[in-house]
């Protein structure tokens, strides 16, 4: 008991020496220190390289603006946002969505992901490339495919934490998908085209939004430790094995998920997906995430009109405050097969409102920077 | 005179063979976006229905992504598979059956959905409508994969109508049973019926513009194939056309008033009429959009009528304010602060904690024994 006393004395002791010697050295106005931003992977690609020289001298200057195909493998989004501005947003994401049901892998497939032209167009035009991936295993009535964890018949008991078991078929179906969308990024990196990618996204679901969330992905559903194992496997998979330098990756956050992030040394960017995108929320949460996450680009990876509220205008986003790397707003199938009439995630108004503020970088002034 | 009489004898026999078509509820009611809203159909319509029965919801401005449906208001779960969502084309229908009918008689029945407004409500009987059947098979089962279809040739559907509708009689129905129907090129014929959910009785499709009927008529005549019959999880055994052949009502004396719908005005909420029942059930949600640039000079003036049973019932009218996501005490503080209601306007002013929640959430307006009728956003300066 005494010997305790005495080690507590000490330490008080220190503490108080060491809080009053910081104070002393301490300047009257600190300044902050310049973050610097660095990419995860040593060997990242010269493609890489100078757009990560953009995203990170325009971060909370300027935003760039993103759209994501209609489901899976074109530039659509990006088409109706160039009729109803004259413009063409900076970045296109891409989804490995439905890769089963590619042609160079099932001869009765409905797209080819391995004919990367609409890629290589949008890129040769002066598009960001990003890539995303809602990543569809069998569901358990063996015939549909879902990214939805679960026991009925059109969810899937696929357990993420296979990843750990190399003699399971759930490991082996892991790596040749992971080994299938490989492929086409490589091919892209022989291009020359770099890559914003952005795998397993919300993982956690709405595990902390209230009492009895959770997952609402598979590769969630076995909580944050798997989640990560996995997010790590693929990691070296892609960067290690088979040599993927052409990638910019992003983490997905629900806010208040930290123990689910995968680790500084596999992430470059922290993402967030909300559909309740109003102003104030979003400035609170942009905020969460820098303090969260100092050393990474913050972005805004999807967004939209949701169930409860529309989204505010881009103007008032910057005003109240947030300063997300980029935005993405997400596609409406009913609207590009004309059944619509308005978009229903944002739609011309929002768009003209966003490029008027001269915040945010288009195509064109994309292309310009990455010409500097 | 003899000869009269008797042809006033027939007509009438005809007149009450066919029935009348009964309003039921009188709108409007709107159905805004994202499953918001609802009107219950009172238990009172179902008592002397029979299965067999026909509910038809009459509206417009219907957006074409519109999606009705016919809930259980206990459960809010679809009365049957076929009616918990559907496309929206022109009015649309359900057909009671004995367990429709039980949960009716119990609990009502919810109109739901999103993007129409209901204009009114009727009950028809059966004998309403007359049903030809013009296709009887072959049966088709639609695989679990969706590339079975049947080929239904065009003589079949030559007498079909704007106004009829199209029934699929099916059998061996599964969980998540759908249907869709296309054109002879494969083509979803209309987009209300790409994938509507099938239950035990098949599935209606009614028919309100001639789009449809030009496709079909395309594809020629005979036995050339003019409609394909596609889905998942059902065997299609037949089809028939189903025409409406009785009288409409215009006694409206037992018809069900939606509430009245009122254009909010600039810094109103909401205005209208909700009702906070004594069992505490009631209670309003509000979204964090309109708080958006709300500071603490803000206040919320909400104005109620008590309900004059609540004395009576031992119970004191009130209302609290909450967090959606807690639905703690909007403050913050431990327990609910109940605003005890003497019929003055309530003014809710904002604290930090509360102005922070109500522009990152919103809020739950709860309480118990009165209407509300109309909130407003007022900036006290």
């Amino acid at each position: 008991m005494k010997q305790q006393f005495l080690v507590k004395s000490l330490l008080f002791a220190a503490l108080i020496l060491s809080a009053s010697s910081c104070k002393a050295v301490e300047p009257e106005n600190p300044q902050p220190q310049p973050v610097t931003y660095t990419l995860c992977n040593a060997n990242a690609t010269a493609e890489v390289q100078q757009l990560w020289a953009v995203l990170t001298s325009q971060f909370e200057k300027k935003a760039m603006s993103g759209v994501v195909a209609n489901i899976d493998w074109n530039t659509r989004e990006a088409e109706n946002v160039y009729q109803w501005t004259g413009r063409y947003p900076a970045l296109n994401v891409f989804d490995f969505i439905n890769i089963h049901a590619s042609r160079d892998v099932n001869k009765q497939g409905w797209l080819d992901y391995s004919d990367l032209t609409p890629v290589i167009d949008w890129f040769n035009a002066g598009g960001v490339v990003g890539c995303m991936w809602h990543w569809q295993v069998p569901a358990n009535n063996g015939t549909n495919w879902t990214c939805s964890p679960g026991t009925e018949k059109e969810q899937t008991s696929f357990d993420a934490s296979k990843v750990n078991d190399p003699s399971s078929d759930e490991y082996k179906r892991m790596v040749k998908d992971i080994d299938q969308v490989a492929g086409y990024l490589k091919k892209m990196q022989k291009l020359g085209i770099p890559v914003i990618w952005r795998p397993l996204h919300e993982a956690a679901g709405n595990t902390y939004d209230f009492k009895g969330g959770k997952a609402w992905f598979w590769w969630g559903a076995q909580g944050a430790e798997v989640y990560k194992q996995l997010w790590r496997f693929m990691y070296d998979r892609m960067v290690n094995y088979h040599k993927l330098n052409n990638l910019i990756w992003v983490w997905t956050s629900q806010v208040g998920d930290d123990i689910w992030y995968p680790g500084d040394d596999v992430v470059d960017v922290v993402g967030r997906d909300n559909y309740y995108a109003l102003q104030y929320p979003l400035m609170k949460e942009y905020k969460a995430l820098k303090e969260m996450y100092p050393n990474k680009l913050i972005t805004l990876a999807e967004c939209g009109n949701g169930d409860d509220v529309d989204m505010s205008l881009w103007s008032k986003i910057w005003e109240e405050g947030s300063r997300w790397s980029w935005f993405m707003p997400w596609y409406d199938y009913n609207y590009n097969n004309g059944t619509s009439d308005e978009h229903q995630f944002a739609g011309k108004q929002w768009w003209l409102d966003a490029f008027g503020t001269g915040l945010v970088i288009d195509r064109t002034e994309m292309q310009k920077l990455l010409a500097k | 005179m003899k000869r009269i009489g008797l042809i006033y004898i027939a007509l009438l026999l005809a007149v009450s063979a066919s029935g009348v078509e009964r309003t039921i509820l009188l709108g409007p009611k709107t159905i805004g976006r994202a499953w918001k809203d609802n009107i219950v159909l009172e238990p009172r319509h179902f008592m002397d229905a029979h299965a067999g029965d026909i509910v038809t919801v009459y509206n417009d401005n219907a957006k074409r992504t519109a999606q009705g449906a016919f809930q259980n208001p206990k459960t809010w779960q679809g009365v049957a598979p076929e009616y918990g969502y559907f496309g929206i084309n022109g009015p649309f229908r359900m057909v009671l059956t004995e367990d429709i009918l039980a949960i009716a008689r119990e609990h009502g029945v919810a109109i739901g959905g999103h993007d129409y407004r209901i204009i009114q409500v009727t009950l028809s009987d059966a004998a309403d409508y007359q049903e030809t059947m013009v296709w009887n098979g072959p049966s088709v089962v639609m695989k679990d994969d969706w590339s079975a279809n049947a080929e239904i040739p065009a003589s079949s559907l030559a007498s079909l109508r704007v106004g009829d509708g199209l029934r699929l009689h099916v059998s061996k129905v599964k969980a998540g049973a759908a249907a869709k129907l296309m054109d002879f090129t494969w083509n979803v014929i209309d987009p209300s019926v790409d994938g509507v959910p099938v239950g035990e009785n098949g599935y209606t499709w009614y028919i309100y513009d001639d789009a449809p009927l030009l496709k079909l008529a395309l594809a020629g005549t005979g036995g050339n194939v003019a409609m394909r019959i596609g889905g998942t999880g059902y065997k299609l055994d037949g089809i028939g056309i189903v025409r409406q052949v009785g009288e409409v009502s215009e006694d409206y004396s037992q018809a069900q008033r939606a509430p009245k719908e009122y254009v909010l005005q600039p810094g109103e909420l909401f205005h209208g009429e909700k009702v906070y029942p004594l069992d505490w059930s009631g209670y309003m949600k509000l979204t964090a959009a309109p708080f958006q640039e709300s500071t603490e000079n803000d206040v919320l003036v909400i104005s109620y009528t008590i309900d004059p049973q609540a004395k009576a019932a031992g119970i004191t009218p009130q209302m609290s304010f909450r967090s959606p996501k807690t639905w703690g005490e909007l403050t913050g503080a431990a327990e609910p602060i109940p605003y005890l209601l003497d019929g003055t306007d309530v003014v809710y002013m904002f604290d930090a904690v509360a102005l922070d929640e109500v522009k990152t959430r919103g809020l739950v307006l709860a309480g118990v024994g009165f209407t509300l009728t109309k909130i407003e956003l007022i900036s006290a300066q």
